[in-house]
């Protein structure tokens, strides 16, 4: 038996000892609250927005921006679901949802060259903004470990695939910001803010 | 590229462990309840042996176009057909027996019991175009299900991305994973073989230890038995992987005669579920690829033994239960 191979027999055993007594099939437990914690954002209008402006915003900054949201934004999400279950936070009012989306939009139709750090700031504010809107969903039967999983793997997928998209169709390297991709890319920013908006009118409506 | 595969092993990896949950034993008794149909669609029930704790606390499920007010239950036009279960099987009850008499005397018997919790219905003029619909829908959706489900089977086929790299040798490699499973899932619905679930689990956890062994062999410049014979390595493993996609469906009381089209549809529902992971871990390659976003040096060995230490994990949790029933 090969070093690896002990040292992965190793870890195994801790975690057996650790555990409780396993299902014969993984099929047959639960994992039913990992792909609901998976599918909300996907099916919420506010987070799919979030997630969609934010992924163009950091591709069309370039890749050594974007990179590093990979790991910032699904780390926010988690931080923001923690937060809100342990401290029972209440997720934020729909105006300030609407205003978030607001300004991701202007940011992309004004196509500022931001900052990694700030970009990543506002990738883990935003994340966790998402993740306590994501809290409302648990009930007391949820496994919490597994919704924050499938909410983090959602977050993780999404905002890596449309950065890679945004990334690709802007050519940031090559071409410049007024460039027919460049400008494209700002109108997409402008129907966002146009979206947050309407939703920030909404919101006052109701 | 690592990174895709890092944290999707992680993901599969956390998702399996969290799940064990203690079995629960039950009482041992049976119910009997016969049904005869009285005039087409209409049937008159009654409980020949009753539940343990009364008829009144058994949740019995019929197909939703049945209106179920015992005595009677009437099934319109379309008959009783569809699957039944009973909800609440376990608590007071370990099994029931379900008698169908239809109008020319036929009677059918269906067993709803832990291990075969639905049993489904076919009317005496079946295969209808109604009932291959619902077929379809049914097992279709299944088999997605329990492929997307199933974070062993997902884990291993990420395991052969990882080292047959993507192009015509992972579509070999995949399409052999497919013959295997599919062939091993046929032999043993028909029941041509059988293999008891606990040291096959086992295998199953094995077979993804193999190729995390592979995996951190490939990383150190040797050429393991995977990479020099993928597709050799998927349809064996993929035999054994069909066998437990088997026992998704020996748990669903099929009749024989329409478990043909059950397994192909339940068979088209797993690849469809194959598919839309294997595309999934391939965009999201080509995306960390476009961001170069991979993992530092020191860092690159963690999803190997990510998958290894998993899988062991299984294999072992799942031997401990092999060992425990012998």
């Amino acid at each position: 038996m090969s070093a690896r191979l002990r040292t992965a027999a190793l870890t195994a055993l801790v975690l057996l000892a650790q555990s409780q007594i396993a299902d014969a099939h993984i099929v047959n437990a639960r994992l039913g609250d990992f792909y609901a914690g998976a599918l909300h954002p996907l099916l919420t209008l506010q987070d799919m927005l979030v997630l969609v402006a934010l992924g163009v915003l950091a591709g069309s900054l370039g890749a050594a921006s974007g990179r590093w949201l990979v790991v910032v934004f699904p780390l926010g999400l988690c931080a923001g679901l923690g937060l809100a279950v342990a401290a029972s936070i209440a997720p934020v009012p729909p105006v300030v949802d609407a205003a978030t989306i607001l300004l991701l939009g202007l940011l992309l139709a004004a196509s500022l060259r931001i900052p990694v750090a700030l970009l990543c700031a506002i990738a883990f504010a935003l994340g966790m903004m998402r993740g306590a809107a994501n809290a409302g969903e648990l009930v007391p039967q949820t496994d919490r470990l597994l919704y924050a999983a499938g909410l983090a793997c959602a977050g993780y997928v999404t905002i890596t695939l449309v950065m890679a998209v945004a990334l690709t169709f802007r050519r940031p390297d090559t071409e410049p910001v007024s460039s027919w991709r460049g400008i494209a890319l700002r109108a997409i920013g402008g129907w966002v803010a146009a979206v947050g908006l309407m939703m920030a009118g909404l919101s006052f409506a109701t | 590229m690592t990174v895709a595969r890092a944290l999707l092993s992680v993901v599969l990896a956390l998702a399996g462990l969290l799940l064990a949950r203690p079995a629960v034993a039950h009482q041992a008794t049976i119910a009997v309840l016969e049904f005869r149909e009285m005039r087409a669609g209409v049937y008159i029930g009654r409980w020949t042996t009753l539940p343990k704790d009364g008829a009144n606390r058994i949740d019995l499920r019929m197909p939703p176009h049945c209106l179920l007010r015992l005595p009677e239950l009437n099934c319109g036009d379309k008959g009783l057909v569809g699957q039944m279960t009973i909800a609440n099987l376990g608590e007071d009850m370990s099994a029931a027996i379900i008698r169908v008499t239809s109008l020319a005397g036929e009677t059918r018997s269906y067993t709803i019991s832990a291990a075969n919790p639905v049993v489904t219905v076919l009317g005496t003029d079946a295969p209808t175009l109604d009932t291959w619909i619902e077929l379809a829908k049914t097992y279709v959706n299944l088999g997605i299900d329990h492929i997307l489900l199933g974070a062993d089977h997902l884990l291993f086929v990420l395991g052969l991305i990882w080292i047959v790299q993507g192009g015509w040798r992972l579509l070999k490699t995949i399409t052999a994973f497919t013959i295997g499973h599919s062939v091993s899932l046929a032999v043993t619905a028909f029941g041509l073989i059988g293999v008891p679930e606990a040291p096959l689990n086992a295998c199953i956890g094995l077979s993804i230890v193999f190729v995390g062994v592979e995996i951190v062999k490939q990383q150190r410049g040797e050429i393991g038995l995977t990479a020099k014979y993928p597709w050799a390595v998927a349809f064996g493993f993929g035999l054994v992987h069909g066998i437990g996609f088997a026992s998704a469906l020996a748990g669903l009381g099929l009749e024989r005669r329409i478990l043909p089209a059950a397994l192909l549809f339940f068979n088209v529902g797993v690849e469809i579920g194959q598919i839309l992971f294997v595309t999934l871990v391939l965009a999201l390659i080509w995306a960390h690829r476009r961001l170069g976003a991979e993992l530092p040096r020191w860092g690159a060995e963690l999803p190997a033994y990510a998958i290894g230490s998993v899988s062991m994990f299984w294999f072992l949790s799942r031997l401990v239960r092999v060992l425990a029933a012998a």
